[in-house]
């Protein structure tokens, strides 16, 4: 290294890049397995500087009214003037019965969820009675269960395989009280999935059998996710892992022949409406006593894509912000793609009305409740919890998930109270104000946003 | 501990009205052996009837790396072969597509391997292990053939009410049932007007999807002759069943099914045999084309248009023995999540 120096200039970032090559494309390799990616995760590594720490979403803020004519109904329904603890937070989340609008998004195969904190999770998930996604690519590299016959690619050396968390959940859930069963699991495929027939495999096992006949199995056709839209799952492997996944995968050399470490990357699935619309209605047809969930990334057709999904059937749409994501993913796509999901929110006004009972349910940097709230009243039924849940249950195993959820609940209480309201169908835009430039939004979200934009670029 | 030779459940709270006895029992059973005498007869009658059309009889392939992925909620049986991953047959039609490069009217009697969902096991219709007598014609239309169905139902029905009147009689078969079969043409609904049928008789009924189980009997129930079911909505079926290019989301095949509440018995279609349409077919059951490698070549270069069907051999001897459960027609019956020799 000579002493050149290039004052202004992302030098430093350009160095990794003369040092590390492709491998350079993705944050720091010595984090995988113990860092949680997302929006942010890159920041000091890119080249622009750019950091993703507030959006539309924080911006905003939530306004009670001083007149609240719910409020009135409600005092007249309890003969006593309505407190936080009379807000009802049980909803329906993409067909299931849930004892709050949370569910636990999809942590994928990634080397983080695949230990024994999925497992953690998936067990308080079904205690807190919230339905749980499990991601993809979990058969193919995890096995279907441990020591089973079925050990995936790894060996299941990597952790849990899928039945185990499914089994987890539903033994947790099976110990809550209540009349009606709440909860459910939902099981990722994605196009490599498609191949391990993992949908064919849970719907025929016995074991699922109570989870089905309750209504709680549902399947997410994983169309993308926010952390890298338009590509498939990534994960590192070492070479024996890699080795075993190469049928299924592209595997590339990127952090160079030496590091015995490997890039995994899925095919992302080609989608056209037409594709998209048939797939569902198969997974209706093949799978008529399962609730059909769809997972889109941060598209900029959002609305074209989920009205298509509702439209041939899905029970629910989950839409990935472009904060959203636990996994690998590289640089590039943290920063600089797909479009956050406040904005998202935003396009989905124009989305054609849902059918009846479908949901659209939300991911990307959710953690507290100030954000699901907002996420309510602005269309969405349900937020996702990712990467706080993993961190929540690394916490605690055994209790962190639940406290965390505790702490949510409590403030969504406290704010939709606030707001003189104590159902969550009741929540509507009028209880946000977004953004000066954007408060039009209601009546003309295109042209508000666009003017948005041009503010923040200017 | 001697290992009980009864079929087991794999899950204890699973109902099967009928379980299947043992092996030796259901050997010796006068039932069993009438129906399987049956079958032996459809089969020479469906014989005979195909030698006559001209049609080539094969013997399908029991693996290899792909098989039919349309089998609604069914698993794959996975097989190690020499450390490549193949497949059990579910049905012979990627074979039969590719066979008519070879000959211009194939058939075979092809065993399939379906892990049907264990909810499947009650309804007197599904077996894990079964046989279909799959027939395919090369650059035959939807019409042809349903019309080949039509004969060679009416052909092995007539040949074994000819040559067994001694086991129907055992059976306590109502040949009555049979006499409106040769009465000309089956009748023909569209699946658009069985659903509004159903919706109409309060069953409700997925307008996207196939006719649910429970409907499929309704509307056998209500039948006195067999008919088709035409028109099935792409969504609902395999890949290789063709749209129909005048009308988008409709698809150019058929279901056969039974009256007296025998329910289907086939299902068969005009196929898809365009390269680029059949890419997007697959690409719309949500898998990765590249595993119809070898398929897919095949195709690239060149097959034939084709029409054909699959008849379950088994439901079709329940029909004319006048069974109450498809098993009772296999010598050795493996029911959806029953552990069985």
């Amino acid at each position: 290294m000579s002493a050149l120096t290039a004052p202004g200039f992302p030098e430093e970032a350009v160095r990794r890049r003369a040092r590390d090559g492709a491998g350079a494309a993705f944050p720091s390799r010595s984090d995988y397995g113990t860092t949680l990616f997302g929006a942010g995760a890159g920041a000091g590594v890119s080249a622009a500087g750019v950091t993703a720490e507030t959006d539309l979403i924080d911006e905003s803020r939530l306004t009670p009214p001083v007149f609240m004519p719910l409020r009135l109904e409600k005092l007249i329904d309890l003969g006593r003037e309505p407190l936080h603890t009379d807000v009802d937070l049980r909803t329906r989340i993409g067909g299931f019965a849930s004892a709050l609008p949370l569910y636990l998004s999809a942590f994928g195969s990634t080397r983080v969820a695949s230990t024994d904190l999925g497992l953690a999770a998936s067990r308080q998930a079904g205690r807190l009675g919230i339905p749980m996604v499990i991601g993809e690519n979990i058969v193919l590299m995890n096995g279907y269960r441990s020591g089973g016959g079925s050990s995936g690619a790894s060996g299941g050396a990597l952790g849990h395989g899928l039945l185990d968390r499914i089994l987890a959940y539903a033994e947790a859930a099976e110990n809550v009280a209540g009349d009606e069963a709440v909860g459910g699991v939902v099981v990722q495929q994605s196009t490599d999935d498609a191949d391990a027939e993992v949908w064919n495999l849970v719907y025929s096992d016995p074991r699922v059998q109570p989870l089905l006949r309750s209504g709680r199995l549902g399947f997410e056709l994983k169309v993308g996710q926010g952390a890298k839209p338009g590509l498939g799952g990534m994960t590192v492997l070492g070479a024996q892992a890699a080795a075993g996944a190469s049928a299924q995968y592209a595997i590339e050399p990127v952090f160079g022949a030496d590091a015995g470490q490997f890039l995994r990357s899925g095919s992302p699935g080609t989608f056209t409406a037409e594709i998209l619309s048939r797939q569902i209605q198969l997974m209706r047809n093949n799978f008529p006593r399962a609730r059909i969930w769809v997972k889109l990334f941060p598209g900029r057709d959002i609305a074209a894509a989920a009205t298509a999904a509702w439209r041939a059937g899905a029970d629910s749409v989950a839409v990935d912000g472009s904060e959203g994501g636990t996994g690998w993913a590289p640089t590039a796509f943290l920063e600089q793609v797909g479009i956050p999901l406040g904005e998202c929110l935003l396009d989905l006004q124009s989305a054609e009305a849902r059918r009846p009972g479908a949901s659209l349910l939300v991911s990307g940097r959710v953690w507290e409740g100030s954000r699901v709230v907002k996420c309510l009243a602005l269309g969405a039924n349900a937020a996702g919890l990712g990467r706080a849940a993993l961190i929540a249950v690394d916490e605690d195993p055994v209790a962190g998930l639940a406290r965390l959820v505790e702490s949510i609940e409590f403030e969504m209480r406290l704010l939709i109270s606030a707001l003189g309201k104590y159902r969550l169908t009741d929540l509507d835009p009028q209880d946000i104000r977004l953004p000066r430039a954007l408060r039009a939004a209601a009546e003309a979200p295109a042209e508000a946003l666009s003017a948005y934009l041009a503010g923040l670029s200017a | 501990m001697q290992q009980s030779t009864l079929p087991l459940p794999v899950f204890p709270d699973m109902t099967f009205d009928p379980l299947p006895p043992a092996p030796r029992e259901h050997l010796a059973s006068p039932i069993t052996r009438a129906a399987l005498r049956i079958q032996n007869a459809l089969l020479t009658g469906a014989r005979d009837f195909l030698a006559a059309e001209g049609f080539v009889e094969l013997l399908a392939p029991v693996i290899g790396p792909v098989t039919d992925p349309g089998a609604r909620g069914a698993k794959q049986v996975d097989v190690d072969y020499y450390g490549h991953r193949y497949k059990l047959m579910t049905s012979s039609i990627l074979y039969k597509q590719a066979a008519l490069t070879a000959f211009d009217k194939i058939f075979c009697i092809a065993p399939n391997v379906r892990l049907e969902p264990p909810e499947t096991a009650s309804t007197g219709r599904h077996l894990a292990e079964f046989h279909q007598l799959d027939v395919e014609i090369a650059g035959g239309t939807r019409a042809d053939a349903m019309s080949v169905a039509e004969r060679l139902v009416v052909h092995a029905v007539a040949w074994v009410e000819r040559t067994l009147p001694g086991e129907l009689a055992v059976l306590g078969r109502d040949t009555d049932a049979f006499a409106g079969l040769p009465g000309g043409p089956f009748g023909q609904v569209s699946h658009t007007e069985a659903v509004a049928t159903l919706i109409g008789l309060g069953h409700p009924q997925n307008p996207d999807g196939e006719i649910d189980w429970p409907g499929e009997r309704i509307l056998s129930d209500k039948a006195d002759r067999p008919f088709f079911i035409t028109d099935y909505p792409k969504g609902s079926r395999g890949f290789y069943d063709r749209e129909d290019p005048l009308r988008p989301g409709v698809l150019n095949n058929f279901d056969l099914i039974l009256p007296g509440g025998y329910g289907e018995i086939s299902s068969g279609s005009e196929r898809e045999s365009n390269y680029a349409r059949i890419i997007a077919r697959i690409r719309e059951t949500g898998e990765n084309p590249a595993k119809y490698g070898w398929y897919l070549d095949l195709v690239r270069a060149g097959i034939p248009t084709s029409a054909g069907f699959g008849i379950g051999v088994e439901r079709l001897t329940r029909y004319v023995a006048g069974l109450d459960a498809v098993w009772q027609a296999v010598a050795f019956p493996k029911l959806p999540g029953l552990v069985s020799p």
